[in-house]
């Protein structure tokens, strides 16, 4: 059996990048297909390969590092330069719709009445749910930390608790959001508010669902043994990511909700 | 009968005392053993049975998927002439 005399970890072969692949093309083309054609099937068969891709790619992640112990320190400073590249390229994609959002904002056109928010449109208080979910997503922040803390102390019921809470209070920043989508007196085809509006906001949710659903992997996996106390890179790139999408709302809230209306 | 009962009793009393803290065990040591065996298997093959059956669904549909949109996109590139 031949042995490495390196640190870094030499991957076995895999499927995942061209199942992945594939279903980039398959969601791209159903997208067309859906548009133009009144058909999603397409749409649909990218997404269910999509998701078995991520879950089997990242159990494949967790069984190199966990199980088979190829996550060395060298191994783990790219793994963290990664999520930080990563999130950075994320960063950017939300400058880009915050640049839009300001540049209709900043020079309100003729159309819109000159004025914003637009005339007609009644903007959503920015003193009532938002500023709940703003309360929400910060004490989420703190109960994260809380997590992280408790997991470099070795206390493993304050960690489970803690990260619990995170979720929790996660999934409700989650449903307050979908019922003010609901009840709010204007929609994305109200002029370039609505699509400003939306479109950011929107994006955000997205990710604070998938920031949600990274987190329940890690609570899964504290609770299986998974992370010690010196090595648990996984739940230190939630945790990033968590924070990364608690600064996004603050800045949300502050031009959109605050200043916005 | 009644040692028996007595033994019932003590062991339901444990039971549910027990009940709200739940014990996980702590299974990475096995599964520690199960990925480094030397058996030549690749990692997304290596847990097992159920492995083998995911890959093969999410390829197979891979395989179906873009066959398919590859059909639609030159169906979509001639459209039919109406008369």
């Amino acid at each position: 059996m031949a042995h490495q005399t390196h640190a870094y970890h030499m991957v076995d072969p895999s499927p995942w990048p061209l199942t992945g692949a594939a279903a980039a093309l398959l969601m791209t083309s159903g997208l067309a297909m859906w548009f133009h054609y009144n058909s999603m099937l397409l749409l649909t068969l990218g997404l269910l390969i999509m998701l078995l891709t991520m879950f089997q790619w990242w159990r494949d992640i967790v069984r190199e590092g966990t199980f088979q112990g190829h996550h060395t320190p060298p191994v783990q400073k790219g793994l963290r330069y990664g999520m930080i590249l990563f999130i950075t390229s994320e960063v950017f994609f939300f400058i880009g719709f915050f640049w839009a959002f300001y540049h209709s904002s900043l020079a309100p056109t003729p159309e819109l009445g000159g004025y914003w928010p637009p005339t007609g449109i009644t903007p959503l208080n920015p003193f009532e749910v938002p500023l709940l979910n703003t309360a929400v997503l910060l004490a989420s922040g703190v109960t994260v930390t809380w997590a992280h803390h408790g997991l470099m102390e070795t206390n493993r019921s304050q960690t489970i608790q803690a990260l619990t809470l995170t979720i929790l209070l996660g999934l409700y920043f989650t449903a307050l959001q979908t019922m003010e989508y609901y009840e709010a007196p204007f929609t994305i085809a109200d002029s370039v508010y609505g699509s400003t509006f939306f479109v950011a906001t929107g994006f955000h949710g997205l990710h604070v669902i998938i920031g949600s659903t990274f987190l329940i992997v890690c609570l899964l996996r504290q609770i299986k043994f998974h992370f010690t106390s010196t090595h648990h890179f996984g739940f230190e790139a939630a945790a990033w990511y968590w924070h990364f999408v608690d600064v996004v709302w603050l800045f949300l809230y502050v031009s959109i909700y605050w200043w916005g209306s | 009968m009644l040692r028996n009962l007595l033994g019932l009793r003590q062991i339901s009393q444990r039971t549910i005392s027990t009940a709200s803290r739940r014990q996980v065990a702590n299974r990475v040591p096995e599964k520690q053993k199960l990925f480094q065996e030397d058996n030549g298997m690749p990692v997304y093959l290596k847990g097992g049975l159920a492995d083998g059956l995911l890959y093969r669904t999410t390829m197979a549909l891979t395989v179906f998927g873009t066959c398919y949109a590859v059909y639609e996109l030159f169906v979509a590139a001639m459209p039919k002439k109406v008369k």
